[in-house]
């Protein structure tokens, strides 16, 4: 018991020993913010000394001008336009709502609508101004100015408004612009200001960074009711840079309104195989860009955002779509390199395909018949890929897929791109925490089950077959263009895949048949899946763009859509004095330009 | 075996509810409440002399905390140890999914909703870090406070919410845990020596933590030593709050006379970084009372502590009084730049209800303290 206290004793003068050390501690850091205090407030106090009564220091902020995006030849699909704007502050103005219904007399605004400002003006400083409204006359601004002295707080000025030049069929891509919704102390200030406009989608968002600038500072001093009397110092805001992307803007709007027309959910891809440079990304349905950037109401921005087909969806990089039998020509091209396949071999097919049991049944009941992987291309034979699939096996047939450009993005631009699907049982064992089944092979193998790939990827993958090479997309527009590598399989076994899909096009009968472009016009080669997928590229000898084409209605022909998007490019070309309209001089002599190293 | 520990140090009877309200610190209470009213009127004054939007909900805000503190000084002691280690574990949980359910402002992941309310997990581990080393310390023999595992135990109750902070990523709670863990470490006999050798094993491991660090925490750092590099950053805020400090002087410009920060150029002006506004108007006297008044909150918190004989409440009460200190130190040093842009309000004063609520449970658990854990108590 004696022990027990007398520990307690000795921790207590322990405790209080060491409550003493930390209390010093403690003084000596509140001694340290005082010391701070008294160099600043006393010591300091005449740095600020020779400003006049009643006049104080700002630093205010200037935003930065926000960089243009311009399409592949130049043409400006995203500026700043110059709108007069009218805020009100509230501590001039004294009677919010008495002086707005003033200025109703020269603007529209209904008695809901001042409602409505004089309750934002509630929510933040009585010194901040806030915007009335903005897109406003010159008229308006001159009777506005003409009234002032009626109308205290009311302050008509300049402000840059994003504008889209580009209309609805490259709302996906360009993206848009919107306010800053939250920001912490940490924030860069100018996103306190709330003309302030960041990229919410497309190239708007993917390229904020460089079209965004960086803000600049105003040191001014400011008299008692808030006016610029004298500019102490400024640092210049850095404009953002002009981002110039690979879109052909004319082939695009072109691509638009034949989307728009087709009354159906789609999207399209095309790649310049040279540069890997998207000419065209559309996707259908869209929006209006314009109306998103000059203010959208929350009621028609929640029709967008929760239509049933999705507008605001960019489904060329974020729809993922099984391949169906476009996907065939990658079972074929691992079969042949795998040596499960050899390019001359025929296979029998009876209408179905039995497998450990189960039937697969082919597109066509009474069967194909005896088929050559050539033959069997052109005609999308399933049980052919079947038992091709089956003599592959998983792993090598998703390592092919992924080779050739599935499952996987190249974060090229556009942050909404989607990856898509190549499974394998390691996938499927930690996804679904099930083991793989041979069945879901064969189903891979021709395109279904689990496997998904966005339109890009279908477009970057008939590049890659079309040249033999890695074609790795791109959005912006750089000089200075390399080849891209070898994809390492073999010419021989690549070409027999492609005449495959030559012969789907062009040979009577062929499953892609609705391709091609007609006489006097180049070779399209293409392989078709059902008919809500297409993948091709054109000319077939010396290939130039690659393309993908998704119909989400199952009537509507993808590859009817390639073949006009094709005609349009081919047209273009042709005005263009057979000039190709990419940059960097590389000439389309097909899959030996542009050798790696 | 707790009770049997807990009646070993006392065996009188349980204290009836006027004994307990008689024995409340009323001026620590006191002073708390001036703290607070500094803070309306200082909020009246912000928002050009109105109550509205911040100075009325403040006050309120205060008086229910205020009803807490004292509710919870007429609670049992043991109570609050029984609390210590569940609360803890409930505060470790809730950081740990604040990555996949907390919601998300500008890249940093920090706030739980539960239905229309949102709160920090990590305001509620600055409470349950106090209660758990309180409560680890109180059962730890004396002999054994100095053995190295028993020095690593209480490390890894600090270093786990410290590690799970870093993730959100909140550089600014992390520091606050580290110096209130290690505060309580040595108020609790930990050996010196083991404070040598980690200060020893941090110098050497700083570069380490910069190459760990993230890009805007370093950017951060950067800033500060330098702030000319971003004058629209963090440095703009410091400058802000740097220009209408100088403004203000010694005599200041008067009660709501801060037309610096009036204009609204001080931003987070009714939050962390109100010390400018009352720098402004109250002058280098109004910060020095501001600052004495905490220094007196501190040293009779401190006091409190020395009165009491179970370790659980000293250690209580020194962590509360602690956690007081830190906020005060942070922010201030923040305002008028010593330290890096780091979010943390001034106790009391700014408008805010985590922090606010934090302080004043932190607040109430010292003053159960000091009720039940002096002699006589029970």
């Amino acid at each position: 018991m004696t022990d027990t206290s007398d520990g307690d004793r000795r921790q207590l003068d322990q405790f209080t020993r060491r409550s003493l050390l930390l209390g010093g501690v403690q003084a000596a850091g509140l001694g340290l913010v005082g010391w701070r205090l008294f160099d600043l407030q006393v010591m300091g106090a005449h740095r600020y000394g020779p400003l006049a009564e009643n006049n104080r220091l700002n630093l205010q902020v200037v935003a930065p001008k926000r960089g243009r995006i311009l399409d592949r030849s130049g043409r400006v699909l995203a500026d700043n336009e110059q709108v007069f704007r009218v805020t009100i502050t509230p501590a001039l103005a004294k009677n919010v709502g008495g002086v707005l219904r003033r200025v109703s007399r020269i603007l529209p605004l209904t008695d809901d609508e001042i409602a409505k400002i004089v309750a934002r003006t509630r929510k933040q400083g009585r010194n901040v101004p806030t915007t009335v409204a903005s897109d406003l006359s010159f008229e308006q601004v001159a009777h506005l100015n003409l009234a002032a002295p009626s109308l205290p707080g009311i302050n008509t000025e300049f402000a840059l408004r994003r504008r889209y030049l580009g209309g609805s069929s490259l709302c996906h891509v360009v993206g848009f612009v919107g306010s800053v919704e939250r920001f912490t102390i940490d924030d860069d200030a100018v996103a306190r200001l709330p003309e302030m406009r960041i990229g919410k989608s497309g190239a708007e968002l993917g390229f904020d960074g460089d079209l965004r600038g960086t803000g600049g500072t105003q040191k001014v001093e400011v008299d008692a009711r808030g006016r610029v009397v004298r500019n102490l110092e400024t640092v210049d805001p850095v404009a953002g840079r002009d981002v110039t992307l690979t879109i052909d803007s004319e082939l695009q709007q072109l691509v638009g309104e034949r989307l728009q027309s087709g009354g159906t959910a789609a999207a399209a891809v095309l790649l310049d195989i040279q540069t890997g440079g998207i000419v065209v990304m559309a996707s259908a349905p869209g929006f209006d860009p314009g109306a998103i950037a000059g203010g959208i109401t929350t009621a028609d921005w929640q029709k967008l955002a929760q239509s049933e087909d999705k507008p605001l969806l960019n489904r060329a990089v974020a729809g993922q779509y099984a391949p169906g039998s476009t996907f065939v020509v990658v079972t074929a091209l691992a079969a042949l390199e795998a040596g499960v396949l050899s390019p001359g071999e025929r296979i029998v097919c009876d209408g179905e395909y039995e497998y450990r049991g189960d039937v697969y049944r082919c597109s066509k009941r009474e069967g194909h018949g005896s088929l050559s992987l050539h033959e069997a291309i052109s005609s999308s034979c399933e049980v052919f890929f079947c038992e091709v699939a089956a003599r592959l096996g998983i792993a090598r047939l998703s390592a092919a897929a992924r080779a050739l450009g599935l499952g996987s993005t190249w974060n090229f631009g556009l942050s909404e791109e989607k990856s898509g699907l190549v499974p394998d049982p390691d996938w499927k064992r930690g996804n679904l925490n099930a083991a793989w089944l041979g069945g879901e092979t064969l189903l891979t193998g021709i395109g279904q089950g689990y496997l998904q790939a966005t339109p890009l990827q279908l477009a970057v993958m008939a590049a890659r077959l079309a040249s033999g090479r890695r074609v790795v997309p791109v959005l912006e527009k750089r000089d200075g263009i390399s080849g891209f590598v070898p994809l390492g399989f073999s010419e021989v076994h690549i070409d027999a895949v492609r005449q495959g899909m030559a012969a789907a096009v062009n040979d009577q009968g062929g499953s892609a048949e609705e391709a091609k472009l007609g006489a006097g016009r180049p070779v399209v080669a293409g392989k078709a899946g059902a008919s809500k997928i297409f993948i091709g590229y054109e000319p077939a000898e010396t290939p130039r763009y690659a393309i993908a084409t998704v119909v989400e209605r199952s009537n509507a022909s993808a590859a009817l859509l390639a073949r006009d998007i094709l005609n349009f490019a081919v047209d273009r070309a042709d005005h263009a004095g057979g000039k190709t309209p990419q940059g960097g001089g590389v000439s389309p002599t097909g899959d030996d330009t542009g050798k790696a190293g | 075996m707790m009770d049997a520990l807990f009646s070993a140090w006392s065996t009188s009877r349980p204290l009836r509810l006027s004994d307990k309200l008689w024995r409340i610190h009323w001026p620590v209470l006191l002073t708390v409440c001036l703290l607070a009213g500094i803070g309306t009127a200082t909020l009246y004054s912000v928002s050009g002399g109105s109550f509205q939007p911040w100075a009325e909900r403040h006050t309120l805000r205060f008086l229910v905390m205020l009803g807490i503190v004292v509710a919870m000084a007429t609670v049992r002691l043991d109570v609050w140890m029984k609390l210590a280690y569940p609360a803890y574990l409930a505060a470790l949980v809730m950081l740990a999914l604040v990555p996949f359910v907390g919601s998300e402002a500008l890249g940093a992941k920090r706030w739980i909703d539960v239905g229309p309310i949102s709160f920090q997990p990590s305001e509620l581990m600055k409470l349950a870090l106090v209660a758990a080393l309180a409560r680890f310390y109180f059962q730890l023999p004396l002999e054994k406070i100095g053995k190295p595992q028993y020095v690593l135990a209480p490390l890894l109750l600090i270093g786990v919410p410290v590690f799970l902070t870093m993730q959100q990523p909140d550089l600014g709670s992390a520091c606050l845990f580290v110096a209130l863990g290690l505060a309580l470490m040595f108020l609790a006999g930990v050996p010196l020596r083991y404070f040598a050798l980690g200060g020893l094993i941090a110098i050497a491991s700083l570069p380490v933590i910069w190459s760990g660090m993230h890009d805007y925490q370093k950017r951060r750092v950067e800033v500060f030593i330098n702030p000319g590099m971003d004058p629209l950053g963090s440095g703009y805020h410091i400058t802000q709050s740097k220009i209408a400090l100088g403004a203000g002087g010694v005599a200041g410009k008067g009660f709501m006379q801060g037309t610096q920060s009036q204009l609204d150029f001080v931003p987070e002006k009714h939050t962390d970084f109100i010390a400018s506004i009352i720098g402004e108007e109250w002058g280098f006297k109004g910060m020095l009372f501001l600052i004495a008044i905490y220094g007196l909150l501190i040293l009779m918190m401190m006091i409190m502590a020395q009165r009491c004989e179970n370790r659980f409440a000293r250690l209580a009460i020194a962590g509360s009084a602690t956690t007081f200190f830190l906020y005060v130190f942070f922010n201030l040093a923040m305002v008028t730049g010593l330290v890096p842009v780091v979010g943390i309000p001034l106790p009391l004063v700014s408008y805010g209800g985590t922090s606010m609520t934090t302080l004043m449970i932190g607040l109430g658990l010292a003053m159960s303290a000091y009720v039940h854990g002096r002699a006589g108590g029970r």
